[in-house]
């Protein structure tokens, strides 16, 4: 327990040294929603069933801090440990090898709640943000969504094998997620050619969820041709797919 | 007692026979070497010992433990420096310091090898910003944390300045001194011979030979060489002086080869026999490069820093 900690606080020191990690977790968000904020506000909007546009955006921006985390710094990490053959120095210790999986899950998802609080907390300061949705429900879809783009992470980092590939793919999967999810534009605003592609990223029915359980306690709420149920599945489905193949791909050293 | 016995160990990399039937034993209290050319199977052959690479063929025993299957226990008696590892760019020395200090219950106190290796200074100082012999050294004293009976070091001067390179050495020797079992391999010869009590000479993957350096250089009977400028010489009566093989003379200078104890002594008195003057007295001695080359029967690249396998 104590070598679980321990790599957990260095993972973390180091996390908070990366700017790319600093700046999408923890800065962008917050600029993003004074930018859209300060466009629209957040008074009710029909546009959004009756919420007002900073209510809906804010938990969509979820997405954003998942993806960045999940998508980008888990694998990368991951992938540099591999490359400067860390993963393999640290086989030949004691500490359990499962430990830095763990350690690098954790810390990712300890940095998306802070990029989530701070977002949260600067809506509510600025744009008086409103919580509609019921507490528990929220916590569980937001652990199911980022355990789920966190699998995909750990996917990318268990095939590629090489640090500068990992960045170009992690970066031609992340961008297009984050615009293609509804995380950042509202899928509202697609068009039923753009929704269809939408369907096919993971990160959208994440998205979705946490919308949902935001936004209501109801959560039979919301139709865009997703449903809870659907979300639910796919999301789980996706999480113990990525994780079977990676655990049993996954290399700590190339011989 | 032997820390470590290998027996018939071959690890293939599909056609390539990476290692191909070692079999070796580790005294207590001995820097074991092993020198090879790039290629040779050394890193194949240290990572199978290390427990990091499962052999195809062939017994190890560490410490009386099998190094793939008492993986948590052999890891706080043995301990390890890879073959260019690196560490996280942004870590700090004295942060990696504590976090290796932490998989041991009763690590020794990394404070006090900072202060030994002139590392102190460093403490706050991102690992990236090291010096390569700096890099070096803070893998060593990583190494050194679980306090290990056996510390393996994998090419641990590749790439660094003479300077740095002699600094490692008196390292290596000092972790003798504090009882501790040495296995390393290099690819300079020169390292070899100052620093190993035995040298496997690997080719092939196959030791090739394997003995003290001294023992090689005299067992592989490569000749001594003797020069002396002189004016005149009768060439055919230097041959008849005792150990003498080969005399070449040639404007003004006399280049002999030739062995045993007696040689350098016969030829100065033949010289002064025969009042002979000779000026520039010089003899060298084969060492373990000219041995190597003997027994592989190949140029040593030294220039080469990487090893490819």
């Amino acid at each position: 327990m104590k070598m679980l900690i321990e790599t957990m606080k260095v993972d973390f020191k180091l996390q908070l040294r990366d700017f790319v990690v600093l700046f999408y977790s923890l800065i962008f968000p917050s600029l993003m929603l004074l930018i859209f904020g300060g466009m629209y506000g957040n008074l009710p909007s029909p546009f959004y069933g009756g919420f007002g546009t900073v209510d809906v955006m804010v938990p969509s921006f979820v997405g954003i801090v998942v993806a960045v985390n999940g998508i980008m710094n888990l694998p990368l990490t991951l992938v540099e440990y591999r490359d400067k053959k860390i993963l393999k120095r640290l086989m030949a210790t004691p500490l359990k090898p499962v430990y830095i999986i763990i350690s690098q899950l954790v810390v990712n998802l300890i940095i998306t709640i802070i990029g989530f609080l701070i977002v949260a907390v600067f809506g509510k300061l600025i744009f008086n943000l409103h919580f509609y949705g019921n507490v528990l429900l929220f916590i569980v879809a937001f652990l199911i969504s980022t355990l789920s783009i966190f699998s995909i992470g750990f996917l990318i980092a268990s095939f590629i094998r090489n640090s500068r590939v990992a960045t170009t793919v992690a970066n031609i999967i992340y961008f297009p997620m984050l615009f293609l999810s509804g995380a950042t534009l509202p899928l509202e605003t697609m068009p039923k050619f753009m929704l269809g592609i939408a369907k096919a990223v993971p990160l959208t029915y994440a998205v979705d969820l946490i919308k949902r359980t935001w936004l209501s306690s109801d959560i039979a709420w919301l139709d865009m041709g997703l449903s809870l149920s659907i979300d639910i599945f796919l999301l789980c489905a996706v999480t113990v797919v990525c994780f079977i193949i990676s655990i049993t791909q996954f290399k700590w050293y190339y011989d | 007692m032997n820390v470590i016995e290998v027996r018939n160990l071959k690890k293939y990399y599909g056609d390539v026979k990476a290692v191909d039937g070692i079999s070796f034993e580790v005294n207590e209290g001995e820097i074991f070497g092993m020198v090879g050319p790039n290629g040779a199977g050394k890193t194949t052959t240290i990572e199978c010992i290390e427990g990091l690479r499962k052999p195809d063929e062939g017994e190890i025993r560490v410490l009386d433990l099998n190094p793939q299957k008492d993986r948590e226990k052999i890891y706080k008696l043995i301990s390890i420096q890879l073959q260019e590892t690196s560490y996280q760019d942004k870590i700090k020395v004295y942060e990696i310091c504590e976090f290796f200090s932490s998989f041991y219950s009763n690590p020794l106190d990394y404070k006090k090898l900072l202060d030994k290796f002139g590392l102190h200074e460093f403490r706050n100082s991102y690992v990236m910003k090291l010096s390569g012999g700096q890099k070096q050294k803070l893998s060593i004293l990583l190494a050194l944390l679980p306090d290990p009976r056996i510390v393996f070091l994998d090419e641990i001067t590749t790439g660094l300045d003479p300077k740095a390179r002699r600094e490692m050495w008196e390292m290596v020797k000092d972790l003798k001194k504090e009882g501790r079992v040495v296995f390393l391999t290099t690819h300079y010869m020169e390292e070899a011979e100052v620093l190993c009590d035995r040298v496997a000479i690997v080719d092939y993957g196959r030791i090739v030979a394997l003995d003290t350096p001294e023992e090689l250089v005299t067992k592989s009977g490569i000749d001594e060489m003797v020069s002396f400028e002189v004016d005149m010489i009768d060439v055919s009566k230097l041959r008849e002086v005792k150990g003498v093989s080969v005399v070449n003379f040639k404007d003004g200078e006399v280049v002999l080869y030739g062995k045993g104890g007696d040689l350098l002594k016969g030829i100065v008195d033949y010289l002064n026999a025969n009042r002979l003057t000779f000026r520039n007295l010089r003899t060298k001695k084969p060492n373990l490069e000219d041995t190597f080359l003997k027994l592989t029967g190949k140029k040593y690249e030294e220039e080469k820093d990487e090893d490819v396998n």
